[in-house]
């Protein structure tokens, strides 16, 4: 299925930019992200250290690769894989009943309990993938799809941030109400 | 064709636009949450009575300056009783400074007790170095401290007028109100507010003093 490719452009730029934020977020608190990769209890002790080290250049390199026309559906189909093997560190660790661990999404500064609702967002990260990696129909870009795409990214990475600050608030809110 | 592509133009800048918006209020909304976070049990008071002259004591605060807590002056004074070792005594004081900055009539007092290392951490976390910053036991044991964090606030003619464990900004703002409404406690409020009701019973002599 091809798709037009200010589409496949938006969907590419945005996950960039969201990958690029979660990598920062990591390499800027090595000692905290190590933790978190020890607290979900999927790997033996000795590859906490290198997988901490690993996520955050994959997702950097990730990002810089969607970015290139050549490069972007194999990143895409990568980044797919990624957001799909954090989906599934998410959900087993819903299986084990661990309700009270810091999912660790968005950075040191905003712990968030593990929930089912969590898996939406990264939903919408594949959807973003999946749609970096359709092929783009071809066609000349102007300066206006130039325009399209950048306003539509940030649109995306900014509904992004609201509804990964909206998932915060949300155990809070049911906090305050007694459920 | 003109006409389409400024329109499109607009509503991608007006969409753009929208979505800060979005993410502005969500990160008030984080805010309000963290800031209004569950408050403890309340607990039968002793101590200082409130509307009653508030012990007096001079300490020295922590650049060796002396600090009169209780004395007819000026300015109305709040102490604010906290720790470096109770999380919400910190979760609270951005609201302490905020009152501290907008009221000219009003001192503030922060009164701690501990190491002297911790307590320069949160002089330096929340910019208090040019508040009055009192660490002396003595304070807390006078005015007979058992929680943390703890307000009194004390009128320019020394008469403690609303004190209490504060565990919220709401909780804050609620000693200010006492002190408008000159009421102690919320029993001595409602007796003094409520439109009297009548309640069968209420005349008969044998009931007088029970409520």
């Amino acid at each position: 299925m091809t798709m037009d490719p200010i589409l496949t452009a938006t969907g590419a730029v945005s996950l960039a930019v969201i990958l690029a934020s979660a990598a920062s977020h990591k390499v800027r608190a090595p000692a905290w992200f190590r933790r978190q990769v020890a607290d979900y209890r999927l790997l033996p002790e000795a590859l906490h250290g290198p997988a901490a080290r690993a996520l955050p250049l994959l997702e950097g390199a990730l990002a810089l690769a969607l970015l290139w026309p050549a490069t972007r559906g194999a990143a895409a189909l990568a980044a797919l894989a990624l957001v799909g093997l954090y989906a599934a560190a998410i959900g087993i660790n819903l299986a084990r009943g661990r309700h009270d661990l810091d999912c660790g999404c968005a950075g040191p500064g905003a712990p968030q309990p593990l929930h089912p609702r969590l898996l939406s967002r990264n939903l919408l990260l594949a959807g973003l993938a999946l749609l970096a990696a359709a092929p783009a129909a071809p066609r000349a870009l102007g300066v206006f799809d130039g325009f399209v795409v950048l306003a539509a990214t940030a649109v995306t990475v900014l509904l992004y941030a609201a509804i990964e600050v909206w998932l915060a608030n949300q155990p809070r809110l049911l906090g305050l109400s007694g459920r | 064709m003109q006409a389409l592509i400024v329109s499109n133009v607009l509503l991608w800048c007006l969409l753009v636009a929208m979505a800060l918006v979005v993410v502005g209020l969500i990160r008030q909304i984080g805010v309000l949450h963290a800031r209004i976070a569950p408050a403890g049990a309340l607990m039968v008071d002793k101590g200082v009575a409130v509307n009653q002259p508030a012990p007096k004591l001079t300490a020295e605060d922590r650049l060796g300056r002396p600090v009169n807590v209780g004395y007819p002056g000026e300015r109305a004074q709040m102490l604010f009783f906290l720790s470096p070792t109770c999380p919400i005594c910190k979760s609270l004081l951005p609201a302490v400074r905020a009152i501290d900055r907008s009221r000219d009539d009003l001192e503030v007092v922060y009164v701690s007790d501990g190491d002297m290392a911790e307590q320069e951490k949160i002089i330096a976390e929340f910019k208090l170095d040019r508040s009055r910053y009192v660490v002396d036991p003595e304070v807390g044991m006078t005015y007979q401290i058992g929680k943390l964090p703890y307000a009194v606030l004390i009128d320019a003619e020394g008469t403690l007028k609303a004190k209490g464990l504060v565990n919220s900004r709401e909780h804050l703002d609620s000693l200010f109100e006492t002190e408008l409404l000159g009421a102690a406690t919320l029993q001595d409020y409602l007796r003094g507010q409520s439109p009297r009701i009548h309640h069968p019973g209420d005349d008969l002599p044998t009931e007088k003093g029970s409520a």
